[in-house]
């Protein structure tokens, strides 16, 4: 790498900082509050020993929360909990951070032409890519340093606090280098995001079944290098080289790559397309269809993995809870049987607020299409708003069907394969479809928002998501009124398999549903295109 | 002949912005009728009125014979739109673009469109992504004039193309209206309007200043005349109807209001007329008229051409 091809890195990284100056903030806040929160939550609960140990002897059983949490290790003191319960999210808002601000400052400013400007002036190859890493970093930086600096104001031991927070960055600095690498592979920005989320959820799935097995998977998953420096027990600092040596060699991987293509130009350059239309072409629907099929396929597909690979813990479930005498001395009324019910359920919930997720995100499309302007030479032909507006629902509301029944019978196969009970698939599969009308009521939501208030359409309907996330996770934890946790649609929904499927429940939310949709319709066939 | 587009006292606001204060516009079935207005002066939200997009807060608005809000849909099928700045879908090739909007409108004639694709030079393998502004206007125009339709609805058609595009789509327009049908253009292009165009109207600040047909404009205002003279001329300050008159380099300039004409010629004739040339007010002075105020605040020379 010669030195001109750096020329200009400078300027470039003060410009972006300048760019970001509220992006990049908003995202340590987030992380940095995350864990002031939980560390100031955990040391309120687990205040005395006996709290502590019932912890231990609870989490220590569920699979489920070292699926979606970590390592079980560091468990006697509140600092290890705090560590414990926390790094899993604060890694991901790490990683979604760098990928982000990576992405934002090489492939999004090289497909929107700006990049073509920028080097048309005295700035060399590398430099835009090698600015979008370096802001990246000192965000992973910032992060870091904010997370110890809570953590330690928040009473937690200080080393322990700021090697926390250097495991979540070094998480960072990892994503920052997948992004790097992704953003010379695709044209498009969103197909690099796509590669960047896939990697991630990989990586976090192979630390999950690593963890739970004890197994060495999670030396397979850069968030499980990070994980693996046990912050407040075994306090070890050099699982962090591995995720510096790899942002390092991805680095000069993208480096490499940048040097081997045009500009503008993926390394998997674009085919040239279809001459004509298909047969699918020729309707609204088929247009939000195909608008839609690679993101529905990408989910579907995902939901699937994770699906099949929660089925497969049911067995872990099980020994975790003979293996734990301690646990069986404090929950005495419970049986194997019932701990692997209440995981299902609480795998079920989860991919179905996925499968919400996706409906609310294909619901938007509708939105971003209409925003962009795509939607005015479609509402000038022969197309009413409404079977427009249709089409995108239409899409939202099969696609995230379409997802909760794989992802269910993805998790009820393997479950019946592995436990040799085969007349469970039944009960289980069906046990999964009980959450379809929640997942709806929350698409209605966003109907709702498309219709009423456009501007803030993404704002309410993700803020819904996030709520929702919030009741179904935490909730337990928190002391709330009933009365606010019962907005979400899922506190309506009974926890199938544990509980049994109600129709008073499930007909409460189709009525929701259809009032939500009945009022987004009617407002977006009353109301000016936002176009221009 | 019936009225394809009638629009009178249309008023559309956006919050404390009148965008639309008061618009006539008639166009007459089987013009190609212009549409002219700078940037900013209401011409696509007259459209996205047209269209249905957007509502009218007060006036009458007529399209085809129907309510362009209430009828939309029936409307839709009978016309083509073009718009202005032409977004499609990154991940669509034009060519399935074209299909799409050809098939949502009611069918194209595959005929057409791959003679349209030939003379436009457009490749349709490509995917939206990588085409240009100008591909992307040809996309939406191939759309369009592929489809059997009464109306052509055309906002700023050709403002990405190159002079070689523009010169196509001004002999496709004219086979347009050679074949009966309607075509409204909003331009800016006024060499454009001017080529095209049976009638113009002229909007400002979201109402109509003018309208008729350039003829007929050309007669409310006034020539310009440079004369030679074998003698110099005398007298012609007072005659009714004469301004701004100037000599230099041995001629004389002068602007006469066109009604006028005859009795300045005739005066002329007397002194020994050399050579005289004689230039009908072009569109964009026609145009500059209207505007000549704003431009004056702005501290740029206004043309030559008095007020009525």
């Amino acid at each position: 790498m010669n030195t001109l091809a750096l020329e200009g890195t400078g300027t470039l990284v003060r410009f972006a900082l300048r760019r970001d100056r509220i992006r990049l903030p908003v995202w340590v806040v987030v992380g940095a509050a995350l864990v002031a929160e939980q560390s100031a939550g955990s040391q309120a609960i687990y205040d005395t020993p006996a709290a502590l140990a019932a912890y231990r002897a609870t989490v220590g059983t569920s699979a489920a929360a070292i699926a979606f949490a970590g390592p079980p290790v560091g468990l006697t003191t509140v600092a290890g909990t705090v560590a414990f319960e926390i790094s899993a999210s604060v890694m991901i808002v790490a990683a979604l951070m760098a990928m982000f601000t990576t992405g934002r400052h090489s492939r999004a400013d090289e497909e929107a032409g700006r990049t073509e400007l920028i080097r048309s002036t005295e700035v060399g190859r590398h430099a835009p890519l090698v600015a979008a890493v370096v802001v990246s970093g000192l965000g992973c930086l910032a992060m870091a340093l904010a997370i110890g600096a809570v953590g330690a104001l928040t009473g937690l031991p200080v080393s322990g606090a700021f090697l926390l927070g250097a495991a979540v960055g070094a998480c960072g600095l990892v994503f920052t280098g997948v992004t790097a690498v992704a953003a010379q592979l695709s044209e498009s920005t969103r197909a690099a995001y796509g590669i960047t989320g896939a990697v991630l959820g990989v990586a976090f799935l192979l630390r999950a079944v690593g963890d739970i097995n004890g197994s060495a998977l999670i030396w397979a998953s850069p968030i499980g290098w990070a994980q693996a420096v046990h912050p407040f027990s075994d306090n070890r600092w050099w699982p962090l080289l591995l995720c510096v040596a790899a942002a390092g060699a991805l680095l000069t991987v993208a480096v490499g790559l940048l040097d081997h293509r045009d500009l503008g130009a993926g390394l998997v350059s674009g085919r040239p397309g279809a001459p004509a239309a298909g047969p699918l072409l020729a309707s609204p629907l088929g247009l939000a269809v195909r608008l839609q099929r690679a993101a529905l396929l990408a989910w579907a597909f995902s939901l699937v993995v994770l699906g099949a690979v929660y089925g497969s813990m049911g067995d872990a479930v099980e020994s975790l809870f003979k293996d734990n005498p301690a646990a069986q001395a404090f929950l005495p009324g419970a049986s194997a049987a019932g701990l692997i019910e209440g995981y299902l359920a609480t795998i079920f919930s989860i991919d179905a607020l996925l499968a919400a997720a996706f409906a609310v995100s294909s619901v938007l499309r509708a939105h971003a299409e209409e925003s962009a302007g795509r939607v005015e030479p479609v509402l000038a032909t022969a197309t009413s708003r409404s079977a427009w507006l249709r089409s995108h629902v239409t899409v939202a509301f099969l696609g995230s069907a379409l997802l909760v029944v794989a992802s269910g019978a993805a998790t009820a196969l393997v479950r019946a394969a592995s436990s040799g009970d085969s007349g469970s698939f039944g009960r289980l599969f069906g046990a999964s479809l009980a959450y379809v009308p929640a997942v709806w009521a929350l698409a209605g939501v966003a109907v709702a928002a498309v219709g009423l208030v456009p501007r803030a359409a993404a704002a309410v309907a993700w803020a819904m998501i996030g709520y929702a996330v919030v009741v179904a996770v935490f909730a337990p934890g928190l002391n709330w009124p009933d009365w606010l946790g019962d907005l979400s649609p899922f506190a309506w929904t009974p926890l199938v398999p544990v509980e049994s499927w109600t129709l008073p429940a499930a007909a409460g939310l189709a009525v929701a549903v259809a009032a939500l949709l009945a009022v987004g319709f009617g407002a977006f066939g009353r109301r000016d295109l936002s176009t221009g | 002949m019936s009225a394809a587009i009638a629009v009178s006292g249309l008023v559309k606001t956006f919050g404390p912005t009148r965008a639309l204060d008061g618009l006539d516009l008639e166009v007459t079935t089987g013009e190609v009728h212009g549409f002219l207005g700078p940037n900013g002066s209401g011409k696509s939200t007259t459209i996205r009125v047209l269209l249905g997009l957007l509502r009218p807060d007060s006036g009458a608005v007529r399209l085809l014979d129907g309510d362009p809000w209430r009828d939309a849909v029936a409307l839709h099928r009978r016309l083509a739109y073009v718009p202005g700045d032409v977004t499609l879908w990154p991940q669509i090739t034009g060519g399935e673009a074209i299909d799409l909007l050809g098939r949502l409108r009611g069918g194209l004639d595959p005929a057409r469109r791959a003679e349209l694709l030939e003379r436009f030079d457009l490749d349709p393998t490509k995917k939206a992504r990588s085409y240009s502004k100008g591909n992307r206007q040809k996309v939406a125009l191939v759309a369009a004039l592929a489809s059997d339709v009464e109306l052509l609805i055309l906002d700023e058609p050709t403002s990405g193309l190159d002079p070689l595009m523009e010169a196509v789509f001004q002999e496709y327009i004219r086979e347009v209206r050679a074949a009966g049908r309607t075509v409204l253009l909003s331009s800016h292009i006024l060499a454009e309007a001017e080529a095209l165009c049976d009638r113009v109207s002229i909007i400002r600040h979201g109402r109509t200043v003018q309208t008729g047909s350039l003829d007929q404009m050309r007669h409310l205002t006034r020539t310009s005349i440079s004369v030679e003279t074998a003698r110099p001329v005398t007298g012609l300050d007072g005659l009714p109807g004469v301004h701004d008159v100037a000599a230099r380099d041995g001629r004389l300039r002068f602007d006469v209001d066109s009604d006028r004409l005859d009795d300045v010629l005739r005066h002329l004739t007397v002194f020994g007329v050399r050579s005289l040339r004689s230039a009908p007010p072009t569109l964009e002075e026609l145009f500059l008229r209207h505007y000549g105020d704003e431009l004056a605040e702005d501290g740029v020379p206004v043309p030559a051409l008095g007020r009525p």
